[in-house]
């Protein structure tokens, strides 16, 4: 494609692009999203938003980061001088994962077994 | 080294492994060394970084167990110190760590994950940035639009993998059942995943490909024209509509500038 040809296509593409997009909210629905890359309920979002059902809370920390762990001692779980520092536990996953088949791994469920990656049907 | 530098020094030490024995001058309050009071210490820095890791890789943990998950941090924690007071950036390098973690090696996937986690994460925290008004756009003029540089919203996140990772964190990011009576089988293809947070919460797309290469040239400044070339390079055929309409309509552009034209001799 010679450059001439490529920078009309670019173009096109971003014409198009801003036009489905001026229109109102129904291209949304029937714009051509044919790829797995798409608008996501972002008008659901919105509306909630909109509603003040819906709190917009930044900087708020997910449970646990905003706990002050400087004193974790003052908990009863933090008392313990050990248990976190023993070597009893098990690297054995019993996770989902034991659950999961991929061609790089097969992991039997029950045994917890780790079997080497192959690169078969690779 | 300074005194205060070398007791520093040894006190993180002693706190790294829980064979050492206290640092000399970490007295209790009767002024003699106190081994089982640094060991309370020792091991609520321990417990206070395990779970904030647990906090942000809940699927890593799920997938793994509470015990294994438990074990792994335990064995990064001892060599990553956090380096800053902000525990929500502690644990940024528990996908490396994972990918050299030799017995769970098999699980080729798990550092992908990891590295979702933490994307979404970061996304989640990042700063806010209202979106570019589409029709801004509409006044460039068709000749000039290949060098159209588009700037990403502060959140967006690029993950790449070789494995199913994306497909495995959305079946274990709730905490419904991820697979029936029989184990489920995944296709080991490569995902890219994009994750961002225009508005309150953090949008997780799988991207088609060439996305992934559309996507960072443009964050690393490089114009449309040559972000559709990187694309069309590793993916042919290309959707630059598409593409555009997402991202100009999920609010993950902020806004636009045109390169300056070089300037070419004869």
């Amino acid at each position: 494609m010679s450059t001439r040809t490529a920078s009309l296509a670019v173009a096109s593409a971003l014409a198009t692009a801003v036009t489905a997009l001026a229109a109102p909210l129904a291209t949304a629905g029937g714009m051509s999203m044919s790829g797995s890359m798409m608008m996501k309920q972002r008008e659901h979002t919105m509306a909630e938003l909109h509603t003040g059902k819906f709190v917009r809370c930044f900087g708020v920390a997910l449970a646990g980061h905003n706990d002050c762990y400087a004193g974790p001692g003052t908990t009863c779980a933090g008392t313990a001088s050990r248990n976190y520092q023993g070597n009893a536990f098990k690297l054995v996953p019993t996770g989902t994962c034991t659950a999961i088949t991929t061609p790089y791994v097969t992991i039997v469920h029950g045994h917890g077994s780790l079997s080497k990656i192959t690169e078969a049907g690779r | 080294m300074s005194p205060w530098a070398d007791l520093q020094e040894r006190f993180a030490g002693a706190l790294r492994c829980p064979e050492r024995p206290p640092p000399v001058g970490c007295n209790g309050p009767d002024g003699l060394p106190d081994v089982k009071r640094f060991d309370v210490y020792r091991n609520n820095v321990l417990a206070g970084l395990i779970d904030a890791l647990a906090q942000s890789y809940p699927v890593v943990r799920r997938l793994l167990g509470a015990e294994c998950f438990e074990e792994t941090a335990r064995r990064f924690v001892a060599g990553h110190l956090p380096r800053s007071p902000v525990l929500l950036e502690y644990g940024q390098e528990f996908a490396a760590f994972l990918d050299r973690f030799e017995p769970l090696a098999a699980l080729a996937y798990l550092p992908d994950v990891a590295r979702i986690e933490r994307a979404w994460l970061e996304a989640y925290h990042a700063a806010d940035a209202p979106p570019l008004n589409p029709g801004a756009l509409a006044r460039i003029p068709a000749e000039r639009a290949a060098d159209v540089c588009l700037t990403l919203h502060p959140s967006v996140r690029l993950v790449r993998s070789r494995c199913a990772a994306l497909t495995i964190w959305r079946l274990n990011v709730t905490d419904g059942p991820v697979t029936g009576p029989e184990p489920i089988a995944l296709d080991a293809s490569a995902q890219d995943a994009l994750l961002a947070r225009p508005e309150a919460e953090v949008d997780v797309i799988a991207l088609a490909p060439g996305a992934a290469e559309f996507i960072a040239a443009l964050a690393s400044g490089r114009t449309l024209g040559d972000a559709t070339e990187c694309a069309r390079n590793a993916h042919e055929p290309f959707d630059l509509t598409e593409h555009l309409t997402a991202l100009l309509g999920g609010g993950w552009i902020t806004s636009a500038h045109l390169k300056r034209r070089r300037t070419r001799g004869p």
